[in-house]
């Protein structure tokens, strides 16, 4: 491996911005960071360089552990997004700075330089100051500049950033030849995804300091696991959909075959919907494909190779969709189609449409929406507003249900609820007293799990993670990872030593080796990394002790049996000022 | 076309009004508060027969307050040339408690008398005083002498020295740093082959600033000077004192001298500063 990421963790001020990565990059491989602004992948590849230091973890270069040498002598190159060129030296100083410094003889200096100017196609611009070149000019400079004392790594720092669409093309078709040509291992910090597909042997997807997801650019698009990679790779329509014996199902039509083992209850996904992959008819029966509805296209864009529309979805299928921009609103869905497709078909705005989809993905994430709960529709509105679960329901892209009515177990055992109210998604309860008998009852009701809030909750910086009894291990672990890709926090999982007996006579067998399992699992099946703390006695003691200990914690809380929420969770559940989110040993892993 | 475009070339065309009324302003204000006075000095000296001019111009105690004047102000620039770039260096680079505080302490030479930094300097460096008495063990004697001169120009020309460097400094980029250091230099090497270059023409600028406003300063220096003829006699002072005699000739001719030596030195400052310029271009 020519640059191994360990855990990398680096905070600012309290928050990590990065958080926990680690990566694995091949001998000449051109890997490509991707990520918003904010997300720490600048950071990260400072850390890198060496110019940041790291709080946690280890960087080794071609198997030489560097992450406490310096910026100096760690041999890499790097080119910074607005070129940092030496202003008073010629394009020639500026190429040979690095052999100046390292005493190259002055005709081994002149050697190199012609050949690196060469390289980066700028022949005989050797006496040029960088005020008289243009700016991509100059960033080819920066490029020659960062060769010139042979790195093992090259590492550039959104390259392209400030230069215009033309010149940016062809910088990025020398940068990749030189790459090739050099077969060096490169790392390109960009926040374009078009930019990361051209250049990329594979993307690794940042966001809130978490390496989210890596691999080839084909399968990251085709396949990606979380709905952020899904929606910042391109253009996606994201949809609840229901996933059943019957098959994948977007209101009550069938869009995938059944999978092989069907689930065994039904359960709300989130599916993605690539704009290319919706198929437009003027009738239902005239679709090769699926047919997913109705709609009226609202607005038209042509952009010349491809049409781009935006379809309103008749009032009955609306719900599913969530729009990325604003989840809160009824969505409409955005369709690509190609000129080849316009001609066959061409529509108007204003026309009705029906819409058939060829390709469906589902996501992996157990966290699909969020359903406010409450016994009067004002209180479930009201609990739906809380800032903190607006926030996260806005960075996961989903949207925040309601739903009025009595949640308590006396009314509403015995009648499963109707078939919409089936799939809550995650259930959002304020805090009550009686939280330990709802939420079994809600989890009965089909939630994927129950989010406690009390009022005034706030964001999270520490998520704590601890389950009762291994068979919740899993769930757990999913909706934990699935949660904190949306939040910037740190992962800890809270286990506990029983002194003597647990309350409940059972001792857990082999503790240290159920964690160790459970670390690896969390890390190779989500990516998630977890720091590990350990109390001693009762875990619910224990937990509610850390959750008093300080403000911004959140639990996620794995149980098997609803018994216990009732049992030993009770008083945890009903005191806590902290944010709870309960999650069961699903059935169908049973 | 062509007459369009050669008339349109002085007269840029600008969103802002009043180009002519802007233009006629200033060189109406140029003319009445700069030109016209030294035109008028010129004149005066002018007036003098040539020897007379040369025995004023000329004397053992004229040619004496020069060296003085010029030279004390040109160690003085230089003094400044080195702390007050230590001063930028450490207010724009590292935060410490008591920055702004500093930060604001540098421009009070601009607002206090300059009488009053005078007395206040004397006050230390006398023989008694604060800092004086302990000089004076080490057979140092600054007040009422050349030293003191200087070290009352230093005080002076301090300000323009920081504020020229400051806004210089905090432009330089971090990441040419950041880039020099990837590059395998050495912190020596960054800081002489980047940093310096880079705010050298704004040093110069401060050093030129420094520099004029030392050689015309007058308040502070003639409390510490002691003003000994032939000693400690600045030439801002020798022309107060031929004033002070109704020798208003005599007077203009010692100003002619500073203003020729004056514009000689600005010039001077500014000629290396466009060699410089070419020098940084060009092949260490």
């Amino acid at each position: 491996m020519s640059i191994t990421l360990d855990q990398i963790t680096k905070h600012y001020q309290g928050t990590p911005v990065v958080n926990d990565v680690s990566i694995d990059i091949g001998d000449g491989e051109f890997f490509v960071l991707l990520g918003p602004s904010g997300s720490g992948k600048s950071t990260l590849l400072r850390a890198i360089a060496g110019l940041t230091g790291v709080d946690h973890g280890r960087i080794s270069l071609h198997g030489r552990d560097v992450t406490h040498l310096s910026a100096r002598a760690r041999g890499v190159g790097l080119v910074f997004q607005n070129y940092a060129l030496f202003r008073h030296m010629t394009v020639a100083d500026n190429i040979e700075f690095a052999l100046r410094v390292r005493r190259v003889k002055a005709a081994e200096r002149r050697r190199r330089r012609a050949e690196l100017l060469r390289l980066v196609a700028l022949p005989g611009m050797d006496d040029r100051l960088p005020a008289q070149l243009s700016g991509g000019q100059q960033q080819r400079v920066a490029v020659a500049r960062a060769l010139a004392h042979e790195p093992e790594v090259l590492l550039l720092d959104e390259p392209f950033g400030a230069l215009d669409a033309k010149i940016r093309e062809e910088l990025r078709r020398t940068i990749r030849q030189v790459q090739r040509e050099l077969g060096i291992t490169t790392i390109l910090v960009t926040h374009d995804q078009e930019e990361a597909f051209a250049l990329a042997d594979r993307i690794g997807v940042m966001n809130l300091g978490r390496l989210l997801e890596v691999g080839r650019p084909e399968n990251l698009y085709a396949r990606p696991a979380t709905r952020f990679v899904a929606t910042f790779l391109g253009a996606a329509n994201l949809l609840l959909a229901r996933q059943t014996a019957a098959g994948t199902l977007l209101g009550s039509t069938p869009v995938i075959a059944p999978a092989v083992s069907p689930p065994a209850r039904d359960h709300e996904v989130v599916a993605v919907l690539r704009p290319e992959e919706i198929e437009l008819a003027p009738a239902r029966e005239a679709l090769a494909s699926n047919w997913l509805g109705a709609g009226s296209v609202e607005q038209l864009l042509y952009g010349g190779a491809t049409e781009r529309m935006r379809i309103r979805l008749a009032e009955a299928q609306a719900g599913r969709v969530v729009s990325a921009e604003n989840p809160q609103q009824p969505a409409m869905l955005e369709v690509t189609r190609t000129e080849h497709e316009r001609r066959l078909f061409p529509v108007q705005p204003g026309q009705t449409v029906h819409l058939g989809v060829r390709r469906l993905h589902v996501l992996a994430t157990p966290l699909s929406s969020f359903t406010a709960c409450a016994p009067t529709l004002e209180e479930a509105q009201e609990l739906s507003r809380q800032p903190w679960l607006t926030e996260l329901a806005t960075r996961m892209k989903t949207r925040v249900g309601v739903r009025a009515g009595s949640n308590n177990p006396a009314a509403a055992t015995g009648a499963p609820a109707a078939d919409a109210a089936a799939c809550l998604g995650v259930a959002v309860i304020s805090a009550t007293t009686q939280a330990h008998a709802t939420i079994p009852n809600l989890l009965q009701q089909g939630a994927e799990a129950v989010l406690l809030l009390p009022p005034g909750a706030l964001p999270p910086s520490r998520v704590l993670i601890h389950w009762a009894g291994e068979d919740a291990r899993r769930a757990t672990l999913a909706v934990s990872a699935s949660l904190l890709r949306h939040v910037a926090a740190e992962a800890v999982y809270v286990g506990t030593q029983p002194d003597g007996h647990a309350p409940d006579g059972t001792r857990r067998p082999g503790g240290l080796r159920a964690l160790l399992d459970a670390r690896s699992e969390a890390r190779s099946m989500h990516g998630l990394e977890m720091r590990t703390e350990f109390g001693s006695g009762d875990a619910a003691t224990e937990l509610t002790r850390r959750l008093e200990s300080a403000p911004g914690q959140l639990l996620v809380l794995g149980i098997c049996d609803p018994a216990d929420l009732e049992g030993r969770f009770a008083a945890l559940l009903a005191q806590t000022h902290s944010a709870v989110l309960v999650v069961q040993s699903t059935v169908r892993d049973a | 076309m062509a007459t369009v475009a050669a008339r349109r070339s002085f007269l840029q065309p600008s969103v802002l009004p009043g180009f002519g009324l802007t233009f006629g302003f200033t060189t109406f204000f140029l003319s009445a508060i700069v030109l016209l006075p030294l035109v008028a000095l010129v004149l005066k000296a002018g007036s003098m027969n040539p020897h007379d001019f040369v025995r004023v111009a000329l004397s053992a105690r004229a040619l004496a307050s020069y060296r003085l004047s010029f030279g004390a102000a040109l160690l003085a620039a230089g003094i400044n040339l080195v702390f007050g770039f230590i001063v930028a260096w450490s207010l724009v680079r590292y935060d410490f408690p008591g920055r702004k505080l500093i930060d604001a302490l540098i421009d009070l030479p601009f607002a206090l008398p300059t009488a009053v930094s005078g007395i206040a300097l004397t006050t230390v460096f006398a023989q008694n005083g604060w800092i004086g008495r302990y000089l004076a063990l080490a057979g140092i004697k600054v007040a009422y002498t050349w030293i003191g001169v200087v070290i009352a120009l230093v005080l002076i020309g301090m300000p323009f020295m920081v504020r020229t460097v400051q806004p210089a400094l905090a432009e330089v980029q971090r990441e040419l740093e950041d880039a020099a250091e990837i590059l395998g230099a050495g912190r020596f090497h960054t800081f002489r082959r980047i940093i310096l270059p880079t705010v050298l023409p704004a040093m110069l600028t401060g050093f030129a600033m420094a520099f004029a406003r030392a050689v015309g300063e007058y308040g502070s220096v003639i409390f510490i000077a002691g003003n000994l003829p032939l000693k400690t006699e600045i030439t801002p002072l020798l022309i107060v004192i031929r004033l002070d005699e109704f020798d208003v000739p005599g007077a203009a001719a010692l100003g002619f001298v500073m203003l020729v030596f004056s514009f000689l030195g600005l010039l001077a400052i500014n000629l290396l500063q466009a060699w410089g310029r070419r020098r940084m271009v060009a092949r260490r």
